[in-house]
């Protein structure tokens, strides 16, 4: 039997908090990145840091309470292409979910 | 550095972990495009073999567990370091349906031995997370474990097989129940006797685990060999009734605890 007659069938009915649970289950592991000998999470906080400063060098605590030396404009390139590709995805995603209210 | 998958499969009289073993094996080669060794004994190993495994290791089980549901051959994982030919491994329980590249991060983390601390039920978003007992750890889960080849690495498969053979002796010290050998708990153990009683925080893949556990069904959106997209039904008990529930999910590894229902996914 295919999904959706099972659906009808058994009269189930969309969870949307769980399926809004699972995609940030799904898109949170997405943001670590492992780069200059750290492990990052692109968020906004480390984004807006990295994009505020104006050092070649900066010292980050990483994700492991470590902190690290990176060069500044090497991370914030990947975070921000990590968090743009996530977040879109995510969004893409979201809006399917948005459809079967 | 060689990177590779391990898989412990020993068929008992309930369930076929040969089986299970060459579709998760077939699901990594497509995923993460590494290869696969398995670990199993001869009473699993068919004579006709569907699927070439890059190595297979053949090991006696150790048949001394059981839990409720019936014999469970689960003992000896410790030998995962000794049988692992990779310089990098992932050690992965059969019935974790791998659907994307995920656990290739696991190899970019900064230690030589990691695994999950922390765990997400599909649609029980607030199940409590495991522990020893009352008054013990958090309980680390050895359904996916990345390892290198370390002497740290090794002290604690070498722990891990001190704690299997002493289990009732931990079990009274920590207040679990001694008569179903956990590989979990035996690897939380072991990994804090290896750190001077801590677990670091490097020591923890930096995700939750995601199970599909009790009152739970997973069913296959499509009937492709390495399908990702997924329906799961879930029975929601509301003043002694049931209500069926569902979500779609797509591109996330999940371990299934039920063995019938993984079973279902890898034969249909």
């Amino acid at each position: 039997m295919d999904t959706t007659s099972l659906i009808a069938e058994a009269k189930a009915r969309f969870n949307h908090n769980s399926a809004k649970a699972y995609l940030k289950d799904k898109y949170d592991s997405k943001f670590i990145v492992a780069d200059q000998t750290g492990l990052w999470r692109a968020n906004l906080e480390t984004l807006n840091f990295l994009n505020a400063s104006s050092d070649e060098w900066v010292i980050l605590i990483d994700t492991f309470n470590n902190p690290v030396r990176v060069n500044r404009v090497e991370l914030l390139e990947k975070l921000n292409g990590t968090y743009k590709t996530v977040m879109e995805s995510w969004y893409k995603e979201w809006i399917e979910l948005e459809k079967k209210r | 550095m060689n990177r590779g998958a391990l898989l412990f499969a020993f068929n008992s009289p309930k369930y076929n972990y040969y089986d299970m073993a060459v579709a998760t094996a077939k699901r990594i080669n497509h995923f993460l495009d590494i290869p696969v060794t398995l670990v199993t004994d001869s009473e699993s190993l068919p004579v006709k073999q569907s699927y070439q495994f890059d190595n297979i290791v053949m090991a006696p089980a150790d048949k001394s567990n059981k839990r409720d549901w019936g014999l469970w051959y689960n003992k000896g994982r410790y030998r995962a370091y000794q049988f692992s030919p990779y310089d990098e491994t992932i050690l992965l329980d059969t019935d974790y349906m791998v659907n994307s590249d995920k656990l290739l991060t696991t190899f970019d983390l900064p230690t030589d031995f990691c695994c999950h601390d922390t765990t997400s039920f599909i649609m029980h978003p607030d199940v409590s997370q495991e522990v020893l007992s009352v008054y013990s750890f958090k309980t680390l889960w050895a359904t996916v474990v990345t390892f290198k080849k370390t002497q740290r690495a090794k002290q604690i498969f070498d722990s891990l097989e001190m704690i299997q053979n002493n289990f009732d002796h931990y079990a009274s010290i920590h207040g679990f129940i001694a008569a179903t050998f956990r590989n979990d708990y035996a690897l939380t153990l072991a990994t804090r006797i290896v750190n001077g009683h801590t677990t670091p925080i490097e020591d923890v893949i930096p995700w939750n685990l995601l199970h599909v556990g009790k009152n739970t069904s997973v069913y296959k959106n499509k009937d492709d060999e390495f399908n990702t997209e997924y329906t799961v039904m879930f029975d929601n008990w509301n003043r002694g009734k049931i209500r069926k529930e569902y979500i779609t999910i797509k591109d996330m590894d999940f371990h299934v605890m039920n063995k019938e229902n993984f079973m279902e996914l890898i034969h249909e």
